[in-house]
């Protein structure tokens, strides 16, 4: 019996030790930081989170009495979030849709629109691909899956491997609409979960072909010439000839914020307008809007 | 002399197979410990990421996961505890209790991600709590009170039936035999289901993707209703997206490490704590 | 009062007693609640409709007729039981560039008229609007009658495009055949040899190897899923594409092997477990017949515990099925009819985990994912129910 209760002490003890722990837990967790700050919350477009994860890093260095809270969950969800007022921001890489709009107008909000930055979208391969150049039918036939393999399109015999980003993403509408016409993506094209995996992919896999942001080409993948005029001229994915507006594949990137909210969001989308917010556009790949 | 042949092959190939299966698991841990040591370092596990995480540390996950697993535990923990009580010691082995049993041993085989479906479904949703560190603990505390309630009752089996006839013929209640007797004796073994409960909450990664976690978050959370990061989905971030993942793999490699070290801690401490009680019961 | 106290408490615990019914209970609610939403909801997307001119003679089309006219790969009525004219398929926003002029951004109201011109000017039109701005009572201008999603256009369609237009396709076969194969799969590759290894601990390895072996493994079922995932993407991916020299690295096959190696450590012990529990009168009485070693382990040991190794073996199933960051991370996720092992598939998991955080709250394609929840809980319920049995069998046994 004497073991027992010395067993029960040791016991007790850990227990308690236990509970300190707990609660040194929780406090941890629940009292991190008491002081009261403004938070800029900001949800959507998956293509945007490197941007605005890079402009709120360095916006709360200049600014810290605010916080900012970037999440993806793609464009929609970003413009469905601002109806539902749990973001501040709607970052969005297409523009919002009429009825989205008209959603938000029976809620009695107004959105307001910034576009802080353009993107242009590469064509990427495998870099052995000795393809490079496409025009928008070509592309088209690929992703809708009525050309399948490289020697239709003069290359090696070699089935075509396209990828595509998830199927609710701005940048899957956006090319479904800028290149595909309006038509449906083949059946059981290979989806990454994101665009890096993508990227990653493509320069594994010999046949592979991919539509990612300009700012994610790497020296591991190629990115092939676009023709929009059935094969008069081609372009190269590049900042210059995405701002002198010759390469077509090319789309503006939003922030939408609700026009009450203007008050909070006002420093932010400064900041992004500032010179500095346009270098790190610039830096990140992305077309600044000057 | 053919079954000795037959016998050596066969042993022979085992012996093999059992090598070459384990050195295999050993190859995945040695992968990420290799990659992983090179970037761990103070500053590492202390700073927020930076440079568009290919950068910096990764202090708000760890914090955020920190967070997840003390919400998770306040939660499923007095919970698992009291309903392996109530089936151990109060309801007897009518069907009833075999109807429970059942339950819980079909709520532990139920995937994560539908978990996650059912947290977003309730919490986010219809309760209104919006990705939160409350939503997501809240899911991750569904997730693992299978487990916590069957190691509770195992620990309280391991407690010797005399020991409740005894306190009972002295003239105590029910519930102080309970209180004063049962839970302090099965409470080391208790104390085991609760670490590894707590191994299994810091690597899930399919219940918070829609309850509570955030891409960037840098600043840590300042109340139960803030979103934060966590380990094992900032892992899968890091390794899927981010527009150069040949800069950010060495941050993909730090995150695998320390998520597995937390993992592999708190199972390496549950085994010892089992050990070391188990000795000491055993002796008295 | 001390009595009413423990009262409280002692009904606290009967209550929380119960707690694992209440949550299935709970999850079956929300989920089938928000799952089978689906089937009321319209096959178009949800608040439009398809209009055509009301001398065209067809009233109905079904789905696949719809998504192939807007996809231009049916170009006639008179492939769908119309005359003989072409197809003109009209989208909402094409309105704004007929009509620049108008500002029809402010001037709403002018919308429904707009559109019921464009349509009784196209006799071949079939055109996809809001029903807010519904052509109004105009006798040139008629609505296509749209049924319901039904569940076999669910559990039959062999085609996964949630957020195609006009018609969304929620066909859930490739995705369930998908997961699956790859789950199978997994368990062919890893019951082998977790029960070699099984085999070798139990039998084979001398007592301080196990004791070292057992823990290790054990600690390896702890790791968690994103982690194999990670190492799948950047190690298994290359080495399979190389090694069989495929088109692609993210296979089915692929998904199965880093499955095979998350299962192998609960197979392992589960299966050793089982063998070290065969009674040791059984194996001295093999031996002392004169069977080897060898013949021991294999007439006496595994038959003895072939129905704990087959619960293992059912267990492993039945978390691979549910197994999602891995899988997502490795197998491609293409939404196809799986026809070969080197080929993309996309399980049921990975659909939800990609697809969930992108979707409105009570859109189709948001009640379609959760229905994909229901078929996964039901699933694993009947393997978690199945293995129950199988191993209450081997209890039986063992008295």
């Amino acid at each position: 019996m004497k073991r027992t209760t010395e067993l029960r002490k040791t016991v007790a003890a850990k227990l308690q030790q236990c509970v300190v722990i707990a609660i040194v837990l929780i406090t941890l967790g629940a009292c991190g930081e008491k002081s009261e700050k403004s938070t800029i919350r900001i949800k959507g477009s998956d293509t945007m989170l490197p941007l605005s994860q890079k402009a709120a890093e360095k916006f709360m260095t200049v600014d810290s009495s605010i916080t900012i809270t970037v999440t993806g969950g793609g464009s929609g969800v970003g413009i469905a979030a601002l109806l539902e007022g749990t973001t501040d921001l709607a970052q969005s890489s297409r523009k919002i849709k009429f009825d989205e709009e008209q959603k938000l107008e029976d809620a009695g909000k107004h959105a307001v629109e910034a576009i802080v930055a353009y993107d242009a979208l590469a064509i990427v391969t495998h870099p052995s691909n000795i393809v490079n150049r496409l025009t928008r039918e070509q592309l088209e036939g690929i992703f809708t899956g009525t050309i399948t393999n490289w020697k239709e399109l003069g290359g090696d015999d070699l089935v075509i491997v396209p990828y595509a980003r998830e199927t609710s993403s701005g940048t899957y509408e956006f090319f479904k609409e800028s290149v595909l016409a309006n038509k449906n993506y083949v059946n059981g094209i290979m989806s990454m979960p994101a665009t890096g995996a993508i990227i990653q992919s493509v320069s594994q896999t010999k046949g592979a072909i991919a539509y990612v942001g300009l700012a994610y080409v790497a020296p591991s993948v190629q990115a092939v010439e676009v023709s929009y005029d059935s094969g008069a001229t081609f372009v190269a994915p590049s900042v210059e000839n995405a701002k002198n507006q010759s390469y077509p594949i090319v789309r503006p990137l939003f922030y939408y914020y609700e026009q009450g909210a203007a008050e909070t969001v006002k420093p932010f989308i400064d900041y992004m307008f500032s010179e500095a917010g346009q270098k790190l556009v610039a830096e990140l790949g992305y077309i600044t809007v000057k | 002399m053919n079954k000795k042949l037959s016998q050596d092959i066969a042993f022979v190939i085992f012996r093999i197979l059992g090598l070459v299966i384990v050195c295999l698991l050993f190859w995945i841990l040695g992968f990420i410990i290799y990659n992983g040591i090179e970037v761990i370092s103070w500053e590492f596990l202390t700073t927020a990421p930076t440079e568009g995480m290919t950068a910096g540390g990764i202090f708000p996950a760890i914090v955020g996961t920190l967070c997840l697993i003390a919400g998770s535990m306040i939660f499923a923990f007095p919970l698992g505890v009291m309903s392996a009580i109530y089936t151990n010691e109060y309801a007897g082995n009518g069907t009833i209790v075999k109807f429970m049993r059942v339950m819980t041993n079909n709520l532990s085989s139920i995937p994560s991600i539908v978990f996650g479906l059912f947290g977003m479904s309730l919490f986010v949703n219809t309760l209104g709590f919006g990705d939160s560190i409350i939503a997501g603990s809240l899911t991750l505390g569904l997730l693992v009170l299978p487990l916590v309630i069957r190691t509770t009752e195992e620990a309280l089996k391991a407690v010797p039936y005399a020991y409740r006839t005894g306190s009972l013929a002295l003239g105590a209640t029910k519930l102080q035999t309970i209180r004063r007797v049962v839970l302090p004796a099965a409470l080391p073994n208790i104390t085991t289901g609760l670490i590894l409960s707590i191994g299994r909450v810091s690597g899930e990664t399919a219940p918070i993707l829609f309850t509570v976690a955030a891409y960037f978050l840098p600043k840590l959370p300042s109340s139960i209703f803030d979103q934060v990061m966590a380990l094992p989905y900032h892992l899968y971030v890091v390794a899927t997206s981010g527009t150069n993942l040949e800069a950010s793999r060495p941050i993909a490699y730090g995150t695998a490490l320390v998520l597995i070290a937390i993992v592999l801690l708190m199972n390496l401490l549950a085994n010892a704590l089992r050990k070391y009680f188990g000795k000491k019961v055993k002796t008295s | 009062m001390k009595r009413i106290v423990e009262r409280i408490i002692e009904s606290l615990f009967t209550v929380s007693g119960a707690i694992s019914s209440i949550v299935i209970v709970l999850i079956i609610v929300f989920l089938f609640k928000e799952g089978f939403g689906l089937f009321s909801s319209p096959t178009v997307e949800k608040g439009y409709s398809l209009y055509i001119n009301s001398r065209n003679q067809v009233s109905e089309l079904n789905t696949f007729d719809i998504t192939h006219i807007f996809d231009e790969k049916i170009t006639n009525w008179s492939e769908c039981g119309g005359a003989d004219m072409l197809i003109k398929p009209f989208r909402f926003d094409e309105i704004f560039e007929l009509f620049p002029e108008d500002d029809l951004e402010h001037n709403r109201e002018l919308i429904p008229i707009r559109l019921s011109e464009i349509i009784a000017a196209n006799p071949n039109i079939i055109a996809f609007l809001p029903q807010r701005f519904a052509p109004q009572n105009s006798e040139e201008v008629k609505e296509l009658s749209i049924r319901n999603i039904s569940i076999s256009d669910f559990f039959g369609g062999k085609e996964w495009m949630p957020t195609s237009k006009p018609t969304p396709l929620f066909g859930v076969l490739p995705l369930i055949l998908g997961t699956l194969l790859v789950s199978i799969l997994a368990i062919l590759i890893a019951l082998p040899l977790g029960l070699g290894v099984a085999i070798y601990l139990s039998e084979l390895a001398s007592e301080r190897m196990r004791k070292f072996m057992k823990p290790t493994i054990e600690l390896l079922a702890g790791i968690p899923s994103v982690v194999y995932g990670f190492f799948g993407l950047v190690i298994l991916v290359p080495i399979v594409q190389k090694g069989l020299n495929l088109s692609v690295g993210e296979t089915a096959f692929t998904g199965s092997l880093i499955l095979a190696i998350m299962a192998l450590p609960t197979i392992i012990t589960v299966a050793e477990d089982a063998m070290r529990n065969t009674p040791r009168t059984m194996r001295e009485a093999s031996l002392a017949l004169g069977a080897t070693n060898w013949q021991t382990i294999y007439r006496v040991i595994i038959p003895y515990s072939a129905s704990g190794i087959s619960a293992a073996a059912v267990l492993g199933i039945g978390r691979a099925i549910g197994e999602t960051m891995a899988v997502l991370m490795v197998t491609g996720n293409a939404a196809v009819m799986p026809t070969s092992l080197f080929q993309s598939v996309r399980t049921i998991p990975a659909t939800i985990a990609a697809e969930l955080g992108e979707t409105p709250a009570g859109s189709s394609h948001y009640q379609a994912l959760f229905l994909l929840g229901c078929i996964l809980f039901i699933i694993t319920m009947i393997i978690s129910i199945t293995a129950e049995v199988i191993s209450k069998k081997q209890h039986n046994k063992g008295l």
